[in-house]
């Protein structure tokens, strides 16, 4: 790295970069004296949890976060020479035009919904052809066509080739014509055919794992094929290692570690680096290793302490780092260069200890019940469930969409089974089946004996509260109605809050007072005052940090292994999947493909399509991704003759187009629909 | 988009449709009987059974509401009793002004709505200020605010006049277009100085509420994520505002605008009266008084329709700021 720092001057310079918001709180200090460089055509990956400050960076060096209300900044950043925070708006614009790319983490929010692609596309002042030209470096297929559409007529993936295609659409620079007619940059800045440096805020995040695999090789190719630098903010390590040169650990709006991205993963030198790396929910972790939430949480931005903010949660704080702020300095000799901000690093040679603490998340058959089950909590039986979409009226010619086909699945008292697959696979359609929302056209759906109705846990616990409702007066509300004496409504709230790890401070809040952890607590409370025998939780932490996430998975279990609860967990996540559930069944275009003890199915994957998704899944070593998952999830809607895997399976055989298979039996304990499930058991 | 077109069609003329059958029912149900109002108070029972025969008033109800369709689309909308002329050519004298003063308002109203919305959406200075002159001004009752700006204007400063269309006294026909169109430009002068005080009256209420729709909805669509991708690209403030945010801030205005129409309509009933504007609200208000109900009948027709089809070219409207409503089913 240091090697292409002394041929060119870096893209952007980014030194002492101080933003802050005023508020009621006081004055909310986002980010803390930033300092650093983006060579040309460098990968850095910016990490952190969120409210690191890491959109804000971003934001900054496009040159947005001037304009952000209540913001006062200090320090400087510089894009070939231009300053990005003050000055002239002209040169600031200027440089947006030819040298910047920005992709922001919601494809369907992202790109304008009423403009045309195209339209959208050219806005710089670029040609038609180039555009096209774009759009099929981006991997979007049949361009000229796409270019007539609206957004809302693609699917997730294809929005997001589409806004990288924007990026790569910098306004051509004439000769001589610089900015204002001053030449700025002249060597660096290229002919602005392609832009010099792409901001990606959390680009991937919202994609499914295939799609996020594909789109993470697409910067990486973008990267050699264009020479263009890209600044991508991430909260995935694994997506971090997968593409990045360089990774920035940012906490509390600092940066606590930089260096090269092999280095950093594999010997962390900070204890907030190597925190995040043991927290990580990670599907190649075997369920036999521990996974530990970093204890506490990030400092209020409001009220910083004094010294190092990771201090309070740190296992290796002394005195020194209550009461002073450690600035960055070179990492160990031969810890492969890099800096950390730290007093007392992680030396290399000592072995990583376990840190101490709690938050150790325990493997799903640690808190299996063992006593034999007392019967089933779900059973559906060849549950099928069709809707009727687009274009018809009264039901008649409309194209239906087979959400669910011929789906059985059982879960025992105090079980706990994992629902995966990607969007539009029916995995949703399915919970809700199975807590009675809606009627299956054919098929059964039974509780268990003098069961209930199951609960639901939803991802968003902030808009499944009602707002203007105390979580207390939520929680009495469900105790009412299952009989509870006024005299006693209070004690038993109380109860419900402790056995979520909530106190009473938070029967008087309301979903808008707590935070994105409490929340999903409050949610899971209200749940349980039902007394419910199943609770089904529709993915639970994909909006939490992974320790908060952790935690909500611990107590997910702990219930379990306290109340006998049984649990049904939709996820599009298979690393919670192997955390939380025995079971796992995998869901593809309406049916289940395969389904089988957790570590049976991610030891040894018998269908096609859960290989993939493994596959496709980052780890935290660099550069493994070698996504098998060709294309984008399959539309469910039409009939598909055959399997309907097929098409983006790597081993189709002309049988799989001619015969459909049927999920059937492997003797294992598990089931595959696939022909040939055994000799992909072979072959691994 | 056609297939939508084509819904909205024939949603159309099924409005329409009911639009005449309640028509209809009033008319029927009115407790004077027109054929013994029209033969005055002597008439003898048998002339009257012969009239209401000739009439067709002795047919079965569905009969009688056919032939008033029939008649309606033949333009036959009975005779007033007061002026004694066919309905139809009563409105068509009066339609014109009333037409010229509903276009004159349309044109504040856009020019109001768009600088309240804009200006206070981009937060640029005085924004606040302009919000509250003109909510404030909103707020009054039109009544009083008509006039107030007569007694400001014509009584007190004596700049515009306080009524009718030209100092003529010109009163029918499309006085301020023909101007136009013969190039006049001293009376097409004098005809927007008359028309001004009326027009601004009319249009004060309904700018305002659009204007406040817009702002809003400008503001939401301001905070939207691909406001954020339009200014990474170095596009000038008023194009991100202009090219971006607008188009997607106008669904919920254009159903304001639909509304708000809506009530233009009835609007200028009384500001035609306050200003003595020779229109279809001075034809309407002279009809009630007088009992006249083929004449309100017509007028109620006439209105009633335009209300729904500009009710429907707002649907369409809204289809085609939003290509995602398109899809929908």
């Amino acid at each position: 790295m240091s090697a292409v720092e002394a041929v060119s001057p870096p893209v952007a310079e980014i030194r002492d970069l101080r933003v802050s918001f005023r508020s009621a709180e006081g004055q909310v200090q986002s980010l803390r004296g930033v300092s650093l460089d983006i060579a040309p055509g460098e990968i850095i990956a910016l990490v952190g949890e969120s409210g690191s400050g890491k959109t804000l960076l971003g934001q900054s060096i496009l040159g947005l976060a001037a304009r952000l209300p209540g913001v006062e900044i200090a320090g400087s950043v510089w894009v070939a020479g231009v300053d990005m925070l003050g000055g002239e708006v002209r040169r600031r614009r200027w440089v947006q035009r030819h040298l910047l790319g920005a992709v922001f983490q919601d494809p369907l929010t992202s790109l304008n919904p009423t403009t045309k692609i195209g339209r959208q596309l050219t806005e710089r002042g670029i040609t038609p052809t180039r555009a096209l030209e774009n759009l099929r470096d981006a991997g979007v297929p049949q361009p000229a066509l796409r270019a007539r559409q609206f957004p809302h007529e693609l699917s997730g993936g294809l929005r997001q080739r589409t806004a990288i295609a924007m990026a790569l659409g910098t306004a051509p620079i004439t000769a001589g014509a610089g900015c204002d007619g001053e030449p700025i940059g002249v060597a660096l800045i290229g002919t602005g055919e392609t832009p010099q440096l792409i901001i990606a805020d959390e680009p991937t995040t919202a994609l499914d794992v295939s799609v996020q695999a594909q789109i993470v090789l697409l910067f990486d190719r973008l990267r050699r094929e264009h020479g263009c630098a890209v600044f991508f903010v991430t909260h995935d390590l694994g997506v971090a290692a997968s593409i990045a040169d360089r990774i920035v650990v940012l906490y509390a709006g600092r940066v606590c570690e930089v260096g090269p991205a092999r280095d950093v993963l594999a010997r962390p030198s900070h204890w907030y680096t190597r925190a995040l790396l043991a927290a990580r929910i990670s599907v190649n972790t075997p369920t036999t290793v521990p996974i530990r939430a970093i204890p506490g949480a990030p400092p209020n931005p409001a009220a910083l302490p004094p010294g190092c903010p990771f201090a309070p949660r740190c296992v290796n704080a002394q005195e020194l780092c209550d009461v002073s702020m450690p600035d960055l300095a070179p990492r160990a000799a031969g810890d492969g260069g890099g800096s950390v901000a730290c007093f007392y690093p992680q030396p290399l040679s000592a072995a990583v200890a376990p840190p101490a603490g709690d938050d150790v998340l325990e493997p799903a058959e640690a808190v299996a019940p063992h006593a034999p089950p007392l019967g089933m909590a779900l059973e559906l039986a060849s549950v099928t469930k069709r809707f009727t979409v687009s274009g018809g009226r009264f039901g008649i010619g409309g194209r239906m969409v087979h959400a669910v086909s011929d789906v059985s699945l059982g879960i025992e008292s105090g079980g706990a089974l994992a629902l995966v697959g990607e969007s539009g696979c029916g995995k949703t359609t399915t919970l809700r089946v199975a807590c009675g929302l809606i009627a299956p056209d054919s098929g059964t759906v039974h509780w268990g004996a003098n069961a209930g109705r199951p609960q639901l846990v939803f991802q968003d616990a902030g808009s499944s509260l009602t707002p203007w409702m105390t979580v207390g007066a939520l929680i009495e509300e469900q105790l009412v109605r299952r009989g509870i004496a006024r005299k006693e409504l209070r004690a038993a709230m109380l109860d419900l809050l402790a056995r979520v790890g909530l106190d009473a401070r938070a029967a008087g809040a309301r979903a808008r007072n707590l935070s994105g952890g409490q929340r999903q607590r409050a949610a899971i409370a209200r749940a349980l005052a039902a007394e419910p025998r199943l609770l089904i939780c529709d993915e639970p932490v994909s909006a939490l940090d992974a320790s908060l996430a952790i935690r909500i998975l611990e107590l997910l279990q702990t219930l379990r292994r306290d109340f006998g609860v049984a649990l049904m967990v939709v996820t599009h996540d298979l690393g919670v999947a192997r955390r939380v559930a025995e079971t796992i069944a995998v869901m593809y275009r309406g049916q289940i493909v395969e389904q089988g003890p957790v570590e049976t199915v991610f030891a040894a994957p018998r269908h096609p399509y859960t290989e993939g998704l493994l596959a496709a899944i980052p780890t935290t070593e660099p550069g493994r991704l070698s996504p098998k998952l060709a294309g984008e999830p399959p539309s469910p809607i039409g009939i598909v003759q055959g399997c309907a895997f097929a098409p983006r399976c790597p081993y189709a055989r002309p049988r799989c187009t001619d015969e459909t298979p049927i999920l059937r039996d492997l003797g294992d304990g598990r089931r595959s629909a696939c022909h040939f499930a055994e000799e992909l058991g072979n072959r691994l | 988009m056609a297939r939508f077109l084509a819904g909205r069609l024939v949603a159309l003329i099924f409005i329409l449709l009911a639009l005449t059958l309640a028509v209809f029912v009033i008319d029927a149900a009115v407790p004077t009987d027109p054929v013994a109002a029209n033969l005055g108070a002597g008439a003898s029972q048998t002339l009257i059974r012969a009239a209401r025969h000739a009439l067709g008033y002795d047919q079965p109800i569905y009969i009688q509401y056919y032939r008033f369709l029939g008649r309606i689309l033949h333009g036959d909308l009975g005779t007033s009793l007061r002026t004694h002329n066919s309905v139809a050519a009563d409105l068509a004298q009066f339609a014109p002004a009333t037409v010229e003063l509903a276009l004159a308002s349309m044109i504040l109203i856009s020019g109001l709505a768009l600088l309240l919305g804009l200006w206070s959406a981009s937060g640029a200075t005085g924004a606040t200020a302009i919000r509250f002159v003109l909510v404030s001004l909103a707020s009054a009752p039109t009544f009083f605010f008509a006039i107030v700006l007569v007694l400001v204007f014509y009584s007190w400063l004596g700049l515009l006049p306080a009524s009718g269309r030209t100092t003529a006294g010109t009163a029918t026909g499309f006085v301020m277009t023909h101007d136009l169109w013969r190039g006049d430009l001293v009376g097409w002068l004098d005809g927007l100085r008359h028309i001004l005080l009326p027009a601004v009256v009319v249009a004060l209420g309904p700018a305002v509420a659009i204007g406040r729709v817009l702002r809003g909805s400008l503001v939401d669509a301001m905070a939207q994520d691909h406001i954020k991708t339009a200014r990474s690209k170095g596009i000038s403030d008023s194009a991100v505002l202009l090219r971006h945010a607008l188009r997607n801030a106008l669904t919920p205005v254009l159903a304001m605008v639909g509304l708000q129409l809506g009530l233009v309509l009835t609007g200028v009933i009384v500001v035609e009266t306050v200003f003595a504007w020779p229109g279809l609200g001075l034809y309407t208000s002279e009809a009630l008084v007088n009992s006249d109900f083929p004449a309100v009948i017509g007028v109620t027709l006439v209105l009633g329709a335009v209300y729904v089809v500009i009710n429907a070219a707002v649907d369409v409207l809204q289809v085609v700021a939003d290509p995602r409503l398109r899809d929908r089913p």
